[in-house]
């Protein structure tokens, strides 16, 4: 009885430390606005591959009162309700899931303007929120025509009709397209707000794919990369969180000037990687790929082109070459990444501003900055995610996508699309919206590569769940013919950013 | 057979050599040629297959044609074999027309004895450390002076500046600006080009207007505040050679 009785404290022992490995192991992470946190210089949290690191350089961050995490506007939201450090400075379904579930849809990120499939909906239905929990997308509306920055409409080369509307947004007498404020609702995921040096380097004065002025920052006159917004929208990263707290915080007052810097200057600092694999242990190590880690992105010179076989995009992994299988199979990614050539064709803005169609080159060619793997020029592109025939969405109208499908019909007098022609179907017209040019329909300015395991779904629709899926989109899309071997090693290798 | 093939071979030649020099304007289906390193982009023309050029880079004089698209060549026939089985013309003006041609498709495989003449850069991650932009020509190093016109060439029926057409607006600014020029001038054509079969293709209405005003919005934005802008709204007449050399806006640079 008495050896029953030490076996038994014995074995409550062993599942008091596993319960308190677990539970710090599955920390609760969401932070709410005026929580007061104080965030540490580096934190890590787990992932799905492993453990995200996160790093703020200019060292701890104390929340309280910081306009990043407390509410600016009317409907109870900071920015970081959808820029959570536990998932990459973006937010991830499973995050979202977890707090619809923990706050019984009342978290304001379900505000109903953005947070809802439209705020017309019954706001205290999951359905509702189906876009935002299914896929991770805020509603992004957008005037039509777009407007110039003194508020005169832009010449626009298309028409653009609502052709399926599952949401009832775009058809909406209130908040639709021919509703006394004409708006296109368009779905997108957060981009993160995190190795921002990065992400606004490498502006030129002219465009190299349009041939065009770049935009410029209001306050410098400098021109900028136009990399920030998947449709290039706001300049700056003070223009962006303008709009957002006008926007997405629904305020009624614009921030001070002192506000907006402030979130800048923390935006501008915090860094986020993935820092360690489930089985492969640490990824920053001492002789390892010079790229990894959040120390690395802190270190490392922004605009720097990495389509080479001298300095390439994530540094060199020849030291895990021939090393355990995980190192192994991440340094045969990152050759497929930077070596393996493939037809890349019918991508406007690739193959349409002078290389030619189809171009035989690398996933390199296109995600071609050091650290990010953003493309150093303005980064838009119609990979074919958004518009049909090589959308994402179900192919048949038999199986059922929540996204709304538009008809873009191109003026006679304009360029088409480059490979989709006059008339063209899509779920976003990302770019277009935005240039009111029809050769820019479906152009989605690519994002950055780093702390993916932490935040799917992917693509700026959602529509991958996994990475699996975004390199089987690729593999589709542009017949690469990857092995099942390959396929693995870049799955492994993207886990690793 | 071993009699008839040089005796086939040496026909060709005294075609080819018959034919040096000709120029030919046509408009056709691009052709890709798959090679074991970079593709080749060829065209036919009345059964005869010419060869326009290699994949490069955004920075090359050359740019591929794109298939889903036919392609106006304008090219002269130069001196030496088949690349990659066509006859080479040098130099070559590539105009992408810009509707949909589903029907332009051609990819050809690699096969064995078709190689793509060196290339600069190969299908891979570029291999030259870059240069930084330091151009040492002789022409880079002699620094302009006096009244200076700089040209930039379009494709035809097309605005799209191109890099090259990029780099001289750029030129063009930063010599404007250097000097404090007293008046700039910005002029746009639009122009016709004459085919080998006798067609005449004119550039749209307004598209020399839209030409000039788009330079002249980047002299703009660049700093260049005092600017003449002026465009022709006849096309200009070809003559079948040096066609593409018209579709272009001038930059008139004055101290």
């Amino acid at each position: 009885m008495r050896r029953l009785a030490l076996v038994g404290i014995f074995t409550l022992g062993i599942a008091f430390i596993l319960s308190a490995q677990y539970q710090d192991r599955f920390k609760i992470t969401w932070i709410e606005p005026g929580s007061g946190a104080t965030l540490p210089e580096f934190d890590a949290f787990d992932s799905n591959e492993g453990t995200l690191g996160v790093l703020n350089a200019s060292g701890p961050v104390n929340t309280e009162g910081h306009p990043f995490f407390t509410a600016l506007g009317t409907n109870g939201r900071a920015c970081v309700n959808c820029h959570q450090p536990t998932y990459g400075m973006s937010v991830s379904t499973t995050g979202l899931v977890e707090r619809w579930r923990d706050t019984d849809g009342k978290d304001p990120v379900f505000a109903a303007f953005d947070g809802s499939n439209c705020p017309s909906l019954p706001q205290d239905q999951e359905k509702s929120h189906s876009l935002l929990l299914k896929r991770g997308l805020f509603r992004i509306p957008l005037p039509w025509p777009p407007k110039n920055a003194d508020g005169s409409p832009k010449p626009v080369e298309f028409t653009i009709e609502v052709v399926r509307d599952p949401t009832g947004c775009n058809t909406s007498a209130q908040y639709g397209l021919k509703s006394a404020d004409p708006t296109i609702s368009v779905y997108r995921r957060p981009r993160p707000a995190a190795n921002l040096k990065y992400v606004i380097s490498g502006g030129q004065p002219i465009v190299l794919k349009t041939g065009m002025l770049a935009d410029v920052d209001p306050e410098t006159g400098n021109p900028v990369g136009m990399n920030l917004m998947s449709d290039a929208r706001e300049p700056s990263l003070q223009t962006q969180a303008l709009s957002a707290i006008m926007g997405h915080e629904e305020a009624r007052v614009a921030p001070s000037r002192e506000k907006i810097e402030k979130i800048v200057q923390f935006e501008s600092q915090v860094y986020v990687a993935q820092q360690a694999h489930i089985f492969g242990g640490p990824l920053a190590v001492a002789g390892g790929p010079p790229g990894l880690g959040v120390a690395a992105l802190r270190d490392h010179r922004a605009g720097v082109l990495g389509d080479n076989d001298y300095d390439p995009v994530f540094g060199v992994f020849t030291t895990w070459k021939d090393n355990d299988y995980y190192r192994s199979s991440v340094a045969r990614g990152a050759d497929i990444f930077m070596f393996r050539q493939f037809w890349l064709r019918d991508a406007a803005h690739i193959n349409s501003i002078g290389l030619g169609n189809p171009l035989k080159r690398t996933c390199a060619t296109c995600h071609n900055a050091q650290m990010t793997g953003q493309d150093l020029s303005a980064g838009w592109v119609d990979v074919g995610t958004t518009n049909y025939p090589t959308w994402t969405e179900p192919s048949t109208w038999a199986e059922s996508s929540e996204l709304p499908v538009f008809k873009i019909t191109c003026s006679r007098d304009a360029d088409p699309h480059p490979y989709l022609g006059r008339v063209v179907y899509t779920t976003d017209p990302g770019r277009a919206l935005i240039s009111g040019r029809c050769a820019d329909v479906g152009s989605i300015v690519m994002q950055q590569l780093r702390g993916l395991a932490a935040r799917a779904p992917y693509f700026a629709n959602g529509s991958a769940k996994t990475l699996r899926e975004v390199v089987d989109f690729y593999d589709r899309r542009f017949d690469m013919k990857l092995t099942d071997q390959e396929k693995e090693d870049l799955i492994n290798f993207l886990g690793a950013l | 057979m071993r009699v008839v093939l040089p005796a086939c071979c040496f026909g060709f030649l005294l075609v080819a050599t018959a034919a040096l020099g000709q120029q030919r304007n046509f408009v056709s289906c691009p052709i890709v040629r798959d090679t074991k390193t970079v593709p080749c982009f060829l065209a036919e023309y009345e059964g005869e297959t010419y060869y326009l050029g290699i994949q490069q880079d955004i920075t090359s004089d050359f740019h591929p044609p794109q298939l889903k698209h036919e392609v106006l060549v304008e090219g002269r026939i130069a001196e030496g074999p088949r690349v990659c089985g066509g006859i080479p013309l040098r130099p070559v003006s590539i105009s992408v027309l810009k509707e949909v041609n589903l029907a332009c498709n051609t990819l050809l495989p690699a096969e064995p004895g078709i190689d793509a003449p060196a290339a600069p850069r190969g299908p891979g991650p570029s291999s030259h450390r870059s240069e930084g932009g330091v151009d040492s020509s002789k022409a880079a190093r002699e620094p302009l002076t006096g009244r200076q016109e700089f040209t930039v060439l379009y494709a035809f029926n097309d605005d799209y500046l191109e890099y090259a057409g990029n780099q001289v607006v750029t030129k063009a600014a930063a010599y404007a600006k250097g000097i404090g020029a007293s008046n700039v001038k910005v002029s746009g054509y639009r122009a016709t080009s004459i085919l080998s079969n006798g067609d005449h293709l004119v550039e749209k209405a307004g598209l020399a207007e839209k030409r000039a005003q788009n330079i002249a919005t980047l002299l703009r934005g660049l700093g260049i505040s005092h600017l003449m802008v002026e465009w022709s709204n006849d096309a200009e007449p070809g003559d079948g050679q040096t066609d593409p050399s018209r579709r272009r806006v001038t930059i008139v640079v004055t101290p």
